[in-house]
């Protein structure tokens, strides 16, 4: 029998030798080419071949539970080992700094993808092998971060809202501009995202442009408007404003519908509301990198996850919108009807997706954001 | 100079002098170039590059990330890095001091260790935990809001202002103005004031005139420290600060993580981070040096 401490040593020994063979990797990431050398250069040639029952797993903390990874080797017989992130940006600084080689899964952002495909870091689906691809709602097939699901799958959808306090607030808010009519009485009761595209955007919408406007004077005119708010502003946080809002020092606070679904549970007096000028849409996607150790594996997770019972069962358990129609058909009533999580038509339409922009015009927002945290 | 003395003393030691400092200093020598000399370097070719983001080719082509630095508002960004810095020194100093001289003169001198020991413990806990114990203290309906309610006095709203910043920075640094503080007034000579008191000054005037002199190496160090490292903190200012919070730290960060990913801005403004806190360290040797034979 082995015991503890053997085990122990035969999982430190296996860790430094991949740490070795990351570091070599990551030493000859830096040699230097004939004009220049690449930043944060991931070696996409040379693959690994990894156990063949093993499949490492990089994803958000709601998304994978026990019961999944049980389901998933009582199908396959494959062992899942999720490790999480809390941010895209930490998720690719990992992904860069050698971990490439670790997982076969991950679970990024639809913006991210579109990045990383840039960055050639993630391999082309071979559709031939995903089972229930069709059953992804149309809207998110055609995705401006990865049309026709070239290199990602999408698992999850979401909004961009307000989440308020009923009791707090005697007359509902409706859109973005009730925070600019109310603002004298919002005076620090109010939280917007520590995101410049997302404030920015959402500012943008309520003047009726568009959430990834590339105008600078319309940028412009959002900053200046955006600052008439700032009174009414505590801070800017995505996600700390829950524990504040629960606690009653928040009367509003600007966030993602999961969010939301997750305070609400908490406390029902909160209410989550989808402006009516429009706002953004959202979602999170599985995708392969072409460092995967174990590309076979991977495609067992994605046709996995793509069966509706699976995605209805986790979307039950884990309280996430899902964009896979047949699973939304197996939901029950009450979470079909739940319009934090399945908003109604007529808003979704008038949802945009943060969209990527030229580094020029990002560098206008970014501008705005320093100027505006900073004065 | 004092490096001839041990070859001349023994001068049948085999290995030459060269290879002996060689050899006392490689190991540190390497770990430093490959640690500090050449990512410093690194990021100082990063910094020459517009608009680099990961996954781009790294072509040094000017100074412009540096000219952006000198628009208004970064230059506002860096103002508020420095305020928020130097305030806490202050604050340090106000506070340390006091402490300090009490533990290292007055205390019993059984107990010293103990209350040493007591004043470093919370750097035992994480950082980012002693941010968060502030917020929930601060908050508009936290601890000390509840306190004053009970007590009759009126409420204060200090969460997502500077005055937070200041609270939670002050206390993140504290213990470090008064370890230094500590080593310095424990070396004091006490003569000295016993001769200023025959002399006839007062307490305050032998205080003004003997006590801060003599340890002043020690707080111009403590100072030095907790300047440093204040000017990097982003936890507290991004945690407690609210709105107009943004320090040069995290402006750094934005540049690296955030929605532009502008490394070579980011970058630049690191050297000059760097180039700065280098400065001070240097004017500190060079001048404080003079004081400091004791230290």
């Amino acid at each position: 029998m082995t015991s503890m401490a053997d085990l122990t040593r035969l999982h430190l020994s296996r860790s430094r030798r991949r740490f070795l063979q990351t570091s070599i990797a990551g030493l000859s990431g830096i040699a230097l080419s004939s004009c220049g050398w690449t930043l944060a250069k991931v070696q996409t040639d040379q693959v690994r071949q990894g156990a063949s029952d093993e499949l490492h797993v990089y994803t958000w903390s709601n998304y994978v539970d026990q019961e999944l990874i049980d389901a998933f080797r009582s199908q396959t017989g494959i062992k899942v080992i999720s490790d999480v992130f809390d941010s895209n940006e930490t998720m690719l600084a990992t992904f860069q700094a050698g971990k490439a080689r670790t997982y076969s899964i991950i679970y990024p952002s639809d913006y991210k993808v579109s990045q990383m495909v840039k960055l050639g870091y993630l391999s082309e689906l071979d559709h031939s092998r995903l089972d229930g691809l069709q059953n992804i709602l149309p809207r998110f097939q055609k995705s401006v971060h990865d049309s026709g699901n070239r290199f990602s799958v999408p698992v999850s959808w979401g909004t961009t809202g307000l989440i308020y306090n009923s009791e707090k607030l005697t007359e509902p808010p409706t859109d973005w501009n009730y925070l600019w009519t109310h603002k004298d009485k919002l005076t620090r009761r109010l939280t917007l995202m520590d995101d410049v595209r997302e404030v920015i955007g959402a500012v943008l919408r309520s003047l009726g442009y568009s959430y990834n406007s590339t105008d600078p004077q319309q940028i412009k005119q959002a900053y200046e408007k955006l600052q008439e708010l700032k009174p009414a502003i505590t801070t800017f946080t995505t996600d700390a404003w829950r524990d504040q809002l629960l606690a009653g020092d928040l009367s509003i606070a600007m966030g993602y519908s999961a969010d939301a679904v997750n305070v609400i549970n908490q406390n029902p007096k909160l209410k989550y509301v989808i402006p009516t000028s429009g706002t953004s849409l959202w979602s999170d996607t599985m995708v392969i990198p072409k460092t995967a150790p174990n590309p076979d594996a991977a495609y067992a997770w994605l046709s996995f996850m793509l069966q509706p019972e699976v995605a209805a069962r986790v979307t039950e358990r884990l309280f996430f919108a899902t964009p896979n129609e047949a699973a939304f058909n197996q939901l029950p009533d009450t979470l079909k009807n739940n319009v934090t999580l399945f908003p109604p038509q007529n808003l979704l339409d008038k949802a945009e997706t943060v969209a990527p922009l030229d580094k020029s015009i990002l560098e206008l927002y970014e501008k705005y954001w320093t100027k505006l945290t900073s004065s | 100079m004092s490096t001839k003395a041990p070859s001349e003393s023994r001068p049948i030691a085999p290995t030459p002098q060269w290879l002996q400092a060689l050899l006392l200093l490689a190991p540190a020598g390497v770990w430093l170039a490959l640690l500090l000399v050449i990512p410093t370097l690194l990021i100082f070719e990063l910094s020459l590059v517009p608009n680099i983001k990961p996954g781009d080719l790294v072509n040094p082509s000017g100074l412009g990330n540096y000219w952006r630095i000198f628009q208004s508002d970064v230059l506002n960004v860096i103002g508020r890095s420095l305020l928020f810095a130097t305030g806490t020194t202050l604050l340090c100093l106000l506070m340390g001091f006091p402490v300090a001289y009490w533990i290292a003169l007055l205390s019993p001198k059984r107990w010293r260790n103990l209350l040493l020991l007591a004043f470093v413990l919370p750097l035992w806990t994480s950082s980012l935990l002693r941010s968060y114990a502030w917020i929930s203290i601060l908050r508009p309906t936290g601890v000390l809001n509840t306190l004053l309610t009970s007590l009759g006095l009126p409420t204060l709203d200090l969460l997502n202002r500077s005055p937070a910043v200041f609270i939670g920075m002050t206390y993140s640094l504290l213990p470090y103005m008064v370890l230094i503080l500590y080593a310095s007034l424990e070396k004091l000579d006490r003569r000295f004031l016993e001769a200023a008191a025959d002399l006839g000054a007062t307490p305050p005037q032998a205080f003004w005139k003997v006590t801060v002199p003599q340890t002043l190496p020690g707080i111009a160090a403590g100072s030095l420290l907790v300047f440093i490292t204040g000017l990097g903190d982003f936890i507290n200012p991004e945690l407690l600060g609210g709105t107009s919070s943004m320090t040069a730290a995290r402006l750094i960060y934005n540049q690296f993580l955030g929605a532009t990913q502008n490394w070579g801005f980011g970058s630049a403004l690191s050297m000059v981070l760097i180039l700065a806190v280098s400065l001070a360290i240097a004017l500190l040797i060079k001048y404080g040096d003079k004081n400091a034979s004791s230290l």
